[in-house]
């Protein structure tokens, strides 16, 4: 008899697992602010808020949209000069809290700071999560005990912020890299893509191919994880509060696995949709899988670059939108963090710049000689994407 | 009543309860989302049906012999990884990508017959302990992202249909047949029941019990790497995300449909009654946008129900 229950309390127990998968993007978090150790040292940058302001002004002409509403942050400069250290041995120690090599992602991410504190001979101490916010509370405290110089943490999500306030108070300098934290975590600087700026350019990019009107799905990965429900909130907010005759059929997630996308997407096939927000390529693909089996055209959709979709759709008819979120800003993460222990003013946020486009543009930017797990436009040195066998 | 009839009656109330939980369900679903039964719906019913029910006969097995199997997702997986890398999108490569897969599937069922056999570990422990090395092997051999492409020759036995229904049905209804004649009527199948209800008194009357459980979990590896072909096959891509919810899906059909925990009892035809009644719930729950939490929460107490059911009619009648 005791085995049954504990059979049925294994099944609850794998049914919690299923529903953790990791992101492809890096799960971050935070309320959308931004946040700087102390506000006192940091003086406002017009200069700053003008790179902040950068890819919105990209995004907005790549996808034709007239009017793109900014979200609106307190683009500081930040006083380093407390952190300001001399190289022991001639080079810095870095430390790299990462999500762990857990998708092509997370791969291209560590490659291209690895690659970059490389170029800058910098020591990278690093720690790998494996995607999971519980393991990087570890992480960084066994970090933060090796005494380096500088951190940088890709956020598994906002559970990490005691431990990283912990290392602030230490006397360590963070950098938030791909995802955000809550405004009291402590971190100098947040280098990431905002999530505001991708949620509302997909938005506005549905809207302007339906004309304001019309009915739509949006799809994004993982319930709870602030990668996918920031752009989904901002994205609702846009639809909201502009296009009162966009009608929103149905909101699913998929876990951003292509499988889970195509039957997400093979439900919505008979809805008569006239378009599909969704949060990232994984999704795009399996909407398009999920039409075309079906012998459906398949509705404008939005989703990050990944060379698999522009694979898949090449020379087909489908219209699409993507902006990516570049798994090599970990590079800029670095060069971040280097500035801080160099006593180089940063900005408190650095909105990372990489070019969004639509199928107008997508054959500049398809490399089809290289893998499906590609992340377009790959800005890697050829050298690590050989070793990842990413071309 | 007598003690027979009470048994009879209970019996009969174990294989009628999840028809009847069927029947409810589809009622509940035609009648909270109208478009559940449209024809692209259907199909994608009929599909998840199939890709469950292929994992579920697997499973069932295993669960007749008293075992349980929890590393059919991480074999799912390990297929699609095999294939993809192996054939990189070239069809000629496909039939040696196939064989390897298979070779793999047999290795883990392998692994799990001889822990469970012969060092008498307990299957969950023996099976989950596999499923996190095989997922582990995986994401260090693949980096998290696995290379290569599916070739387009394996998409019929994903994607296509044979009068209007899609082929992993087909291929499902097809093993349920042979499996469940098999188990009906074979010799085989008496082995297999004997050595789940009272593996003691089976070895006793000369049944090879352990060649039974082993057989059993080497059978639910094979299906499992048949599962990962379909899966594999409709998606045409490979996903790094794929497959512990199919672990998950596989022991819940065969629960549901009153498959016993313990050992012993049940047919593949309760299993394709459960698989029927998960792909029901999943589109059911797509449809009326549930989200994640909503289909696992449903899904839970649907399992929970039926694990309760069954622990009823065991108490009752003094079994257990």
């Amino acid at each position: 008899m005791r085995r049954i229950y504990v059979a049925a309390a294994l099944l609850l127990a794998l049914a919690g697992c299923s529903s953790e998968k990791e992101g492809t993007s890096t799960p971050g978090s935070g309320s959308g602010n931004t946040s700087t150790a102390d506000k006192g040292g940091c003086t406002p940058s017009p200069e700053a808020q003008q790179a902040y302001e950068a890819p919105w002004t990209q995004g907005a002409e790549a996808f034709g949209i007239d009017k793109l509403d900014v979200t609106q942050l307190s683009i500081c400069s930040v006083d380093t000069a407390k952190y300001k250290k001399e190289p022991t041995d001639g080079s810095y120690r870095i430390a790299l809290a990462a999500q762990g090599p857990t998708n092509s992602w997370a791969a291209e991410n560590e490659a291209a700071f690895q690659a970059q504190a490389k170029a800058k001979n910098a020591k990278v101490l690093y720690a790998s999560a494996n995607g999971d916010a519980t393991k990087q509370v570890d992480n960084i405290q066994q970090l933060a005990s090796q005494k380096p110089d500088a951190m940088v943490v890709v956020p598994m999500g906002p559970g990490i912020v005691g431990q990283i306030k912990a290392a602030t108070a230490q006397g360590i300098p963070v950098v938030a890299c791909a995802g955000q934290l809550p405004d009291n975590s402590g971190v100098v600087s947040t280098v990431t893509r905002s999530y505001d700026l991708q949620g509302k350019l997909w938005a506005e990019w549905v809207a302007k191919q339906i004309g304001g009107k019309g009915r739509i799905a949006m799809i994004s990965g993982i319930a709870g994880v602030p990668t996918a429900e920031f752009p989904k909130a901002a994205a609702e907010k846009v639809f909201a509060d502009k296009y009162p005759d966009i009608k929103i059929v149905s909101k699913q997630y998929d876990d951003w696995s292509p499988t889970k996308a195509k039957t997400v997407a093979a439900s919505l096939v008979s809805k008569n949709l006239d378009a599909i927000w969704s949060d990232s390529s994984f999704t795009a693909l399996g909407v398009y899988e999920a039409y075309t089996q079906a012998g459906k055209p398949v509705p404008p959709v939005t989703g990050d670059a990944s060379n698999a979709f522009l694979k898949a759709v090449q020379g087909k008819d489908v219209k699409f939108a993507l902006s990516p979120f570049p798994p090599e800003l970990s590079s800029q993460c670095f060069d971040t963090a280097l500035d801080i222990v160099q006593g180089k003013p940063v900005p408190n946020f650095v909105n990372v710049q990489a070019p969004a486009f639509t199928n107008a543009d997508a054959g500049e930017y398809i490399k089809p000689e290289c893998s499906d797990n590609l992340w377009v436009p790959a800005t890697l040195p050829e050298a690590e994407q050989k070793a990842l066998k990413l071309c | 009543m007598t003690a027979v009839q009470t048994a009879r009656l209970q019996r009969l109330g174990t294989r009628a309860a999840p028809l009847a939980g069927l029947g409810a369900v589809i009622v509940l679903a035609a009648v909270t989302a109208p478009g559940v039964f449209g024809t692209d719906n259907l199909r994608l019913i009929l599909f998840q049906a199939g890709l469950i029910g292929i994992t579920a006969i697997g499973q069932t097995l295993v669960l007749l012999v008293g075992g349980i199997d929890l590393s059919i997702g991480a074999v799912i997986g390990l297929t699609t990884v095999i294939v993809a890398s192996h054939t990189d999108g070239d069809g000629s490569a496909l039939p040696a990508a196939i064989v390897l897969a298979l070779l793999a599937g047999l290795a883990v069922g392998g692994v799990n017959a001889g822990l469970v056999v012969l060092r008498r570990v307990p299957p969950f422990v023996a099976t989950f302990a596999t499923f996190v090395l095989v997922q582990g092997t995986i994401t260090a051999a693949t980096r998290g992202a696995p290379s290569g492409d599916i070739p387009k020759a394996l998409a019929p036995l994903g994607a296509d249909r044979i009068a209007g229904i899609p082929v992993p049905l087909w291929v499902f209804a097809a093993l349920a047949l042979v499996v469940g004649a098999v188990l009906a009527r074979g010799a085989a199948g008496r082995r297999v029941y004997a050595t789940g209800a009272n593996p003691r008194a089976a070895a006793l009357s000369g049944i090879r019990v352990p060649w039974v459980v082993a057989a059993a979990y080497l059978i639910s590896a094979a299906l499992a790497v048949l599962a990962g072909l379909v899966d594999a096959a409709y998606v045409g891509h490979v996903d790094a995300q794929l497959s512990r919810s199919l672990n998950l899906d596989s022991v819940a059909a065969a629960v549901i449909g009153g498959v016993a925990l313990t050992g012993g009892e049940g047919t593949v035809t309760q299993t394709a009654i459960g698989s029927v009644l998960l792909a029901v719930l999943l589109v059911w729950m797509l449809e009326l946008g549930a989200g994640a939490g909503g289909q696992l929460l449903v899904e839970g107490a649907v399992i929970l129900l039926a694990v309760w059911l069954q622990r009823r009619g065991q108490a009752t009648s003094g079994g257990g």
